[in-house]
């Protein structure tokens, strides 16, 4: 979490580093749930009319 | 005379008739606010001279015989996520505090005004509306008018407490993954997440762009249509905000339900919710005479992905203040949106993926179908600094994430949903989503409508 804070130009602080690492592996669980599903002919780019 | 449990309507009427001064509606929310607000922590400003000077204005534009508009005189506030002209946007955090006043309103807030009503204050709600709760750790928390104990719910806590107390007949408050719904139901109001790009955000400081909403809350259907309308249709301030013109629902309201097509929501939406909850449920489906389910695969992955699109929106926006003030942050959100900033991309783009697949499934339940019922909340309202986790059966969940495990994936795809109060006597209140296709607010009005005069929902004064 530090060095990956680091990489973003963050300074994570040492009291917040266990809480910050438990919500990103909430959010890596999240992620992962949608990439064991197969998603068909999803187009994710936005609708454009000039 | 008016008093808190009047609705915004006969104030209107009444005002416009010139039975009443809007100076002393306005003076009554005020003093009403006095008396209650220390306890429920609803409001953060409390305008006062300036309302009153607004309904002094109103009262001389009405002897000079001009029309102020069909809300005239009606007290309204919003959360403090919406930009007040005169007022830093406070957005529920102390950083924001040190922004300078907005010069303009949102737009929501302006047509409110422009319709009539009255803006008397702003209020608390959850900071950079990232919660379920209204336990705001700069502010503090904002109380359930049923129960002071009890969360208001959130992330727009202040605008339902407020409304469910009788402060203000209407509100404004902005939804996500459920921050207008969560909290009507909680409090036991009525609360509308209008169809994505109905509602103009202009104004409002963003969580998630991809599915930002702006609705009101009211304690009778009448009110929460008429300031519907107030605010629908197309802003050029809002680059999503749609340009078709807006259906004006206060004039579906007796249409009834006859020939409407019902259906409940199975599958996620049947399971880890209390027992009153599916009860309320199973009640305005008897009513409504709606035995067929229909279901949406995938939902759990739906609340994935929409978890997944919200922190990476809400940590890019907030990058910058993360690098600079992170220390100023709640902590309730601090580290949440910490983490949000280390996503990796290609989880941000599977979810938005995930999310076009998801709408069209949500589609074909459409083709046959023109209202959905689905709980609004899991239980009724936890106290205030519950535990972090909660067991439901065999299943441990967060306490305040899973209040909106059935709200997530509607405003996820955009859909609009009207979340109506079931509030028996001596019990909290809880709440019942109708769901509908895009841009058929119209339908949800007319079932809305008819369940409120058969008596199945009602909002009291708390």
């Amino acid at each position: 979490v530090e060095r990956l804070g680091s990489d973003v130009g963050l300074t994570i602080a040492p009291e917040s580093r266990a809480a910050v690492a438990q919500h990103l592996t909430a959010l890596l669980a999240a992620a992962r749930l949608i990439d064991e599903f197969p998603i068909p002919d999803a187009e994710p780019a936005p609708h454009f009319e000039p | 005379v008016i008093d808190a449990a009047t609705s915004a309507l006969d104030i209107a009427a009444r005002v416009r008739g010139g039975k009443i001064r809007a100076r002393d509606v306005v003076a009554g929310a005020l003093e009403r606010i006095a008396q209650r607000d220390a306890a429920l922590n609803a409001f953060t400003s409390v305008l006062r001279e300036r309302a009153l000077s607004d309904a002094e204005t109103l009262d001389r534009r009405l002897a000079a015989g001009q029309d102020p508009g069909p809300l005239a005189g009606v007290p309204f506030a919003a959360k403090n996520l919406f930009d007040i002209a005169g007022l830093s946007t406070l957005a529920g955090s102390k950083i924001n505090a040190d922004n300078p006043p907005a010069v303009r309103d949102a737009t929501a807030v302006a047509r409110l005004r422009a319709a009539g009503a009255v803006l008397i204050g702003a209020l608390n709600m959850d900071e950079y509306a990232y919660g379920f709760s209204t336990e705001n750790t700069h502010y503090g928390p904002t109380r359930n008018p049923h129960d002071p104990s009890r969360m208001a719910g959130g992330s727009s806590g202040g605008s339902a407490s407020a409304v469910a107390g009788g402060l203000v007949p209407l509100g404004l408050g902005t939804d996500t993954n459920g921050s207008i719904r969560v909290p009507a139901a909680l409090c036991g109001t009525f609360g509308l997440k209008p169809t994505f790009g109905r509602v103009s955000r202009s104004g409002v400081v963003p969580l998630a762009w991809s599915f930002d909403h702006v609705g009101p809350f009211a304690r009778h259907v009448a009110d929460l249509a008429a300031a519907f309308d107030a605010i629908a249709g197309p802003d050029p301030l809002d680059p999503v905000c749609s340009t078709r013109p807006a259906v004006r629902c206060t004039e579906q309201l007796g249409r009834g339900v006859q020939g409407l097509r019902i259906a409940l929501l199975g599958g996620h939406f049947t399971r880890l919710a209390a027992d009153e909850v599916l009860a309320a449920v199973g009640r305005v489906a008897s009513a409504l005479n709606a035995t067929r389910e229909v279901t949406l695969p995938e939902v759990h992955r739906a609340r994935a992905a929409a978890q997944v699109i919200t922190a990476c929106e809400a940590g890019a926006y907030h990058l910058d203040r993360l690098r600079s003030r992170a220390r100023d942050f709640d902590p309730m959100t601090r580290d949440r949106l910490l983490a949000a900033t280390l996503v990796p991309a290609a989880a941000y783009v599977s979810a938005q993926r995930f999310r076009a697949w998801f709408r069209t499934r949500a589609a074909e339940i459409f083709r046959d179908t023109d209202v959905v019922l689905a709980p609004t909340v899991p239980w009724t309202a936890p106290t205030i600094g519950a535990p972090w986790t909660t067991r439901i059966g065999a299943t441990e969940v967060l306490t305040r994430g899973h209040l909106g495990a059935f709200t997530q994936p509607l405003s996820f795809i955009g859909l609009p949903v009207l979340s109506v109060p079931i509030v028996a006597p001596g019990a909290l209140p809880v709440g019942v989503q109708l769901i509908a296709a895009p841009f058929n607010e119209a339908a949800l009005f007319r079932v809305a409508a008819w369940l409120e005069a058969e008596g199945v929902v009602r909002s009291p004064v708390a």
